[in-house]
């Protein structure tokens, strides 16, 4: 048995002792606040197991391991359908960012052992309703202010900001020079005055986002982690810093088996559903493409593995897989005819095909729309144009709005 | 499981590229459209001296020794230059159901033969369009082979054939001579496959396998086709996608390269999507066959490569020809050789339809 596979039966183990109080049963019926609360007990008992910050630095809690052990981990955990999408982004971007590039060391690593045990949680406040997929189109102003700065202006589809203690965010510092130039990088106090979350209630019926108002919020220098108008490097690393992470071919949705189940339990004009061929090409369809993308995974990690680099297909993931999932549950609920209109709004997205469907859209926008993915594939595997950008070079406050 | 190459597959992949690339003329192959019973000869001269007739056969009758992985790989160099490579695939199936059930003796007559391509073989298992009918009309008995089977890849130039029929009211593999048959050219449109309708009255033909063994074996080698042809269709999408690509980056209109106009990037984009799924799925299924206890998920993950490499080469070639425009309609330009490609290689070793019920057959245990 390698190493790997070793880590991942002990990972594994662990988490079959722990699925019981954690896990997808034990969340069934929980509201919001219960979950979350059951969310952090579980990332206490994840940081006493010690699979906490998996590939972190030892000296910062973590276990000094490879990104590989962290993607095992992360793909076993996936199964058990355990409560850590609140830590998701702060574990995920803004905490490893604020060891990267914050100087106040002792700061950073008080803050870093609370957020691996689920005290304190971490958001990232990129998106405005001017900059989305144009991130450096962004508002949000830092003005010099004292030996600080004075922030205000407003983000938007910020996650989890409404349980959040700290925040990391871009904010416009030189308004004279093109848009690029004249970003920097700071953390915020969720809980500072000035500071305003407002919850947006999604399609679905869930508020996990959020906007973020911010009047005359006062900002240290200290809490800057950009050279000033050096900003947007520091948001492209928060966003390049992992590419490879634990995927599901699935899009985050219900996984195949459930469907396959579904059309042996209906019939479609007297006939068993799985006997219909507009079903079963569907079926087939499906699993040829999540096979691709499983197989894409696992030479990834196997690269990885043998110390290489792996190619670029990573990056079709998210865009392939979401897409088929929103297909395949419109399909799902097709199926069932009138009995398919019934919803209920707590059921997991993962069992039930309405929440997969009336979620699915999210998933094709956040962390950059289909359209995005599709012009980074053109731009930068196949080398194929830029996008015409007329605000290219041109001062941000000359940009016609 | 060696889903990553090593050096010799990667050295295998490069230079059959690169032979096929330097040997490959689209004139030659516009003509070849034109005429029946013609195949490439260029094609197959450099397969036999490349030893890719050999590839796959064991060393000790003649061949390398290699796998599926390798033949894979030139699989994807031949279908990248729209090679007429019938062949490869079928030459393949053939000699794998020789090694796995003929005799000493008739591995002996024909294995060192098919390996150094003095003699070509063929596999003829479909009957009208099913690709492997459970209850095939063609007929062995008493040594003697008789029926119809309609379509055989390369069944105009092979020597031999291994065919699919009913023996004692059981489904049999048989080995016959083609110089016994009656071969009926189809005239077709992708004519360097080679297509005859074959007819066989009472030819002399040997039993190879019979009842179950002979249907898991048919099974088996049918997957292992597909998985070349899978391959070669990988490739086909690739060049498609290369292709368009490279026109898109060229051609200009309203003032700007066509490839800055998202309506063609974004096509050209999930072009690349489909080729590396389908080549992700061609990799793991050719691990998978010759893998020690693979073969559970083999038949599975063949599928897999046949449908997304089916999808991507229809869809590549489709938008490649849309993303040219005019010139990309015209006899001269030629993109009509991988659409006539991508449709003919569709067929070939069991349509969609098949390998999606086999599919799910699978997924819902429903297959013996």
């Amino acid at each position: 048995m390698s190493d790997y596979e070793a880590f991942r039966a002990r990972a594994r183990t662990w988490l079959q002792s722990v699925a019981g109080e954690f896990g997808r049963e034990a969340r069934r019926g929980l509201d919001v606040e219960q979950d979350l609360a059951l969310g952090r007990r579980y990332l206490a008992a994840r940081f006493d197991a010690g699979f906490a910050g998996i590939n972190w630095p030892t000296g910062m809690g973590g276990q000094g391991l490879t990104h590989i052990e962290k993607v095992i981990f992360d793909t076993e955990e996936m199964g058990f359908g355990m409560p850590t999408a609140y830590f998701g982004i702060s574990l995920g971007m803004p905490v490893p960012i604020l060891m990267r590039f914050c100087e106040d060391k002792a700061f950073v690593k008080e803050r870093v052992l609370k957020a691996l045990r689920g005290e304190e949680i971490w958001c990232q406040l990129f998106s405005e309703p001017a900059g989305g997929s144009d991130l450096a189109g962004l508002r949000t102003r830092a003005e010099v202010d004292g030996n600080g700065w004075k922030l205000n202006g407003q983000k938007v589809w910020t996650s989890w900001a409404q349980y959040c203690d700290y925040g990391v965010i871009v904010a416009r510092t030189d308004p004279t020079v093109p848009k690029h130039k004249g970003l920097t990088y700071y953390w915020v106090d969720m809980k500072a005055p000035g500071v305003e979350v407002r919850p947006i209630k999604l399609a679905g019926g869930d508020s996990h986002v959020n906007e973020v108002f911010f009047d005359d919020v006062r900002l240290e220098d200290s809490q800057r982690m950009s050279p000033v108008g050096g900003g947007f490097a520091v948001a492209m690393a928060t966003l390049m810093i992992e590419r490879y992470v634990a995927t599901d071919s699935g899009g985050f949705g219900p996984h195949l088996d459930l469907f396959v189940d579904l059309a042996r339990d209906v019939e479609v004009n007297g006939r068993p559903a799985i006997e219909d061929g507009r079903v079963r090409s569907q079926i087939a369809r499906n699993h040829a493409m999540r096979a691709g993308l499983e197989s894409i995974t696992t030479r990834a990690m196997l690269m990885m593995q043998a110390g290489m680099e792996p190619g670029p297909e990573g990056s079709l993931n998210k865009l392939v897989a979401v897409r088929s999932r929103q297909k395949l549950s419109e399909l799902a609920i097709d199926l069932q005819g009138n009995a398919g209109l019934a919803f209920d709004p707590h059921a997991s997205q993962k069992e039930n095909w309405t929440a997969s469907w009336l979620n699915a859209p999210t998933g094709r926008i956040a962390g950059g729309a289909d359209e995005m993915l599709l012009n980074t594939i053109a731009e930068r595997i196949l080398g194929l144009p830029q996008d015409h950008r007329p605000d290219k070079g041109v001062p941000f406050n000359q940009i016609p709005a | 499981m060696s889903i990553l190459l090593d050096e010799g597959q990667q050295a295998i992949a490069t230079e059959s590229r690169r032979v096929l690339e330097a040997r490959s003329d689209k004139g030659r192959l516009l003509g070849l459209l034109e005429q029946v019973g013609a195949c490439d000869a260029v094609f197959r001269d450099t397969a036999v001296e490349q030893g890719w007739t050999a590839l796959a056969i064991a060393e000790e009758h003649g061949g390398l020794g290699l796998g599926l992985i390798e033949l894979g790989l030139v699989a994807q160099a031949a279908g990248g230059v729209i090679a007429g490579a019938p062949f490869l695939t079928v030459g393949y199936g053939a000699a794998r159901v020789l090694a796995e059930a003929g005799s000493a003796e008739v591995q002996a007559a024909w294995l060192p033969r098919l390996a150094s391509g003095e003699a070509t073989a063929t596999v003829a298992f479909a009957e009208g369009n099913a690709p492997l009918p459970p209850r095939p009309t063609t007929t062995f008995a008493g040594g003697r082979l008789t029926g119809v089977k309609e379509g055989v890849v390369a069944g105009l130039a092979a020597d031999i054939a291994v065919v699919w029929a009913t023996s004692a009211g059981e489904p049999a593999l048989v080995l016959v001579e083609l110089s016994a048959a009656t071969r009926n050219p189809v005239d077709g449109f992708d004519n360097s496959r080679l297509y005859a309708d074959l007819a066989f009255a009472e030819a002399p033909a040997t039993l190879l396998a019979q009842g179950d063994a002979a249907r898991a074996l048919a099974l088996d080698v049918l997957a292992r086709m597909a998985v070349v042809t899978a391959h070669e269709q990988t490739g086909g999408a690739e060049a498609m996608l290369t292709i368009a690509r490279d026109y898109a980056v060229t051609r200009k209109a309203f003032g700007q390269p066509i490839g800055a106009f998202q309506s063609v990037k974004h096509r050209i984009a999930e072009l690349y999507g489909l080729v590396e799924i389908a080549r992700a799925n061609c990799i793991h299924a050719a691990a998978l066959a010759d893998a020690p206890g693979g073969a559970a998920g083999f038949l599975l993950a063949a599928a897999d490569a046949r449908i997304s490499a089916t999808e991507a080469y229809d869809t590549a070639a489709r938008d490649c020809v849309q993303i040219h425009g005019g010139i990309g309609v015209t006899w001269e330009q030629g993109l009509h050789l991988h659409m006539r490609r991508a449709r003919s290689l569709a067929i070939e070793q069991g349509n969609l339809l098949f390998w999606e019920d086999l599919l799910v057959d699978h997924l819902t245990g429903e297959v013996a």
